[in-house]
């Protein structure tokens, strides 16, 4: 199979037209919110989210049928993103509180997993989703949701990042930390909550922690960060899937859809870090060695500190 | 030993080591970190079970790789360890379900890598865990003034001469061996919670390093025995039981702090000036 079939003719098989276009949806508006989510450094907190949707989806399933899954995401998703903004703020062991919330929320779905028949097949679809088998009726729901959460962000922006950099100066400027920290979350959630029934908490945390780091590694400029991470959560999904058919149908290696294209998110972001780090040390050595070996190793110990 | 037993006595080891070591993670703040390598180690237990060699080797080698890639992304401009920890975390899980898919005949389940099965541990493991608990121990005697020091005073730590990175070695290494050490029980995406809830109960019951270091360990041991019990009476996994175990633990302590700060006893304020009645 030529790349070019892989690239353009797989998506003429409806299946395939239709994860594609969930899948640009989708990893566009998460690589919008995922750009906050890297400013706020969030990315706990969104894999928190990730799991705590995950009962909801169990009961969903078991109350509803497959009609539930989406409304019994939603509701675990709003309580996980209400619980993780009040123990972000309360202060107290706030990442060790996040992981005992997320674990527990799991726990709790994988006992109500456990009770049906289906238990692995349950886990799995959970975690890893199944890209190419969304059924059509699926897809509007997907789109209202997470343009819904396109709409909370795009509303917000200007005070999120103020927030993200400015924390002291954004509450003095009369904004309301909370009322912020709610809506970012509540945007995240309903993200995990589209994407979580369909492709999977795994892949949804994907597309909102990769596209925005790629963003900050490729420019310093602010209002760029979002088109770009867009751009290239768009560009990543498509290729994912056209590697995953390529892989399948080309090559009869079954790789999951899913996790191919998460393979392909971090393989790009692979190649953007090591590029990134290429060009400043070429910038470095186009400078003549500006800084003295001391002050740069002390430079680097203060970008350490502000890493941890 | 019945099946029981063990299962009893693996949940006891493991769950006095993970507090034990996740204090250390509780207060320096890797809750992530250690997530990202619970999630990242799975790659390495699935080709371990492939390859047919012990799972808590492949996923130790796995770790090993981990936790220098993670350190190398946390130093880049722009990124930092939450970045790292995101990055590590999904593509760890990625090319583990890759390889579980691409492996045709493997032996063990991939669902009993993720959420555990403590009914089927080997004495290994347990020796494992156990080693791993011994050798946390002898290092936080030897060394507990430094990592004390270096937790609660990085300026300081660093300002009076000392070096950062052993410290952080050390720790990152523990935390690592500990999750290695809890994979066989309660699988990669619970394992954190062994971690994370006991110390975290801890640290609100007690108000010292050491006492936190003594009440983690036995609240870990305590989830473990009654999760496990709880797993036979209810006919429920084992791994999600004792999750929620440790969870009622934390949230029991942090009822009991809430409850204990409310003025029970609430006196009157005394009054002596005018001034005084106002404000009162």
């Amino acid at each position: 199979m030529s790349p070019a079939d892989a690239l353009f003719g797989a998506f003429s098989l409806p299946f395939m037209w239709r994860a594609l276009v969930v899948m640009l949806v989708l990893s566009v508006i998460a690589g919008v919110v995922g750009v906050l989510v890297n400013l706020r450094s969030l990315e706990f907190i969104t894999d928190g989210l990730t799991h705590a949707v995950f009962p909801g989806l169990a009961v969903g399933l078991a109350v509803g049928g497959a009609s539930g899954v989406l409304p019994g995401a939603a509701v675990a998703a709003l309580i996980g993103a209400v619980l993780l903004t009040w123990l972000m703020r309360s202060g107290i062991a706030s990442d060790a509180g996040i992981a005992v919330v997320l674990t527990a929320a799991f726990s709790v779905g994988v006992i109500v997993v456990s009770k049906s028949d289906d238990y692995a097949g349950a886990l799995e679809t959970l975690l890893f989703g199944r890209v190419l088998t969304i059924p059509p009726s699926d897809v509007v729901p997907l789109v209202v949701v997470s343009a819904i959460a396109l709409l909370l962000v795009a509303l917000t922006a200007k005070q999120q990042v103020f927030r993200a950099f400015d924390a002291a100066g954004s509450r003095a400027a009369g904004n309301s930390a909370f009322a912020l920290d709610l809506t970012l979350n509540v945007a995240v959630a309903l993200v995990v909550v589209a994407g979580a029934s369909t492709v999977g908490s795994l892949l949804v945390l994907a597309l909102l922690v990769v596209p925005g780091a790629v963003a900050r590694l490729l420019t310093g400029r602010l209002w760029l960060l979002f088109p770009l991470a867009g751009v290239f959560a768009a560009l990543a999904s498509w290729f994912g899937l056209a590697a995953g058919f390529a892989a399948s149908v080309g090559a009869g290696i079954d790789l999951p859809a899913g996790s191919t294209i998460v393979a392909v998110f971090v393989v790009a972001y692979g190649v953007v870090l090591v590029g990134r780090l290429i060009r400043d040390a070429a910038v470095r050595r186009a400078q003549g060695r500006p800084t003295a070996p001391g002050e740069a190793k002390s430079s680097v110990a203060a970008s350490g500190e502000g890493a941890a | 030993m019945t099946y029981f037993e063990r299962a009893m006595l693996a949940a006891i080891v493991i769950g006095a080591v993970g507090g034990f070591v996740g204090c250390l993670v509780v207060l320096r703040r890797r809750t992530f970190f250690a997530q990202a390598l619970t999630h990242g180690t799975y790659p390495g237990a699935v080709a371990a079970a492939a390859l047919g060699v012990s799972v808590p080797l492949g996923a130790a080698a796995a770790s090993v790789v981990l936790v220098l890639v993670m350190t190398g992304i946390a130093r880049v401009r722009n990124q930092g360890a939450q970045v790292a920890a995101g990055i590590v975390l999904t593509g760890g899980f990625a090319a583990g379900a890759i390889l579980a898919a691409i492996v045709p005949s493997l032996p063990v389940q991939p669902e009993s890598l993720l959420v555990g099965s403590i009914l089927t541990v080997t004495d290994g493991d347990i020796l494992l865990a156990a080693l791993v608990g011994v050798v946390a121990l002898l290092l936080v005697v030897l060394f507990g003034r430094s990592i004390v020091f270096s937790t609660f005073d990085q300026a300081g730590f660093r300002a009076a001469g000392y070096r950062e990175w052993p410290i952080e070695l050390l720790v990152l290494g523990l935390t690592a061996a500990t999750v290695v050490s809890a994979l066989p029980a309660v699988g990669a995406i619970l394992a954190i919670a062994l971690i994370a809830a006991p110390a975290a109960a801890a640290r609100i019951v007690t108000s010292t390093y050491r006492g936190m270091l003594v009440v983690a360990p036995v609240i870990g041991a305590a989830s473990g025995v009654l999760g496990v019990l709880a797993s036979r009476a209810f006919a429920i996994a084992a791994g999600p039981a004792i999750v929620l175990t440790a969870t009622a633990f934390l949230v029991i302590a942090l009822g009991g702090s809430k409850l204990r700060a409310l003025p029970w006893r609430a006196s009157a304020i005394p009054v002596e000036t005018a001034e005084d009645a106002r404000i009162a």
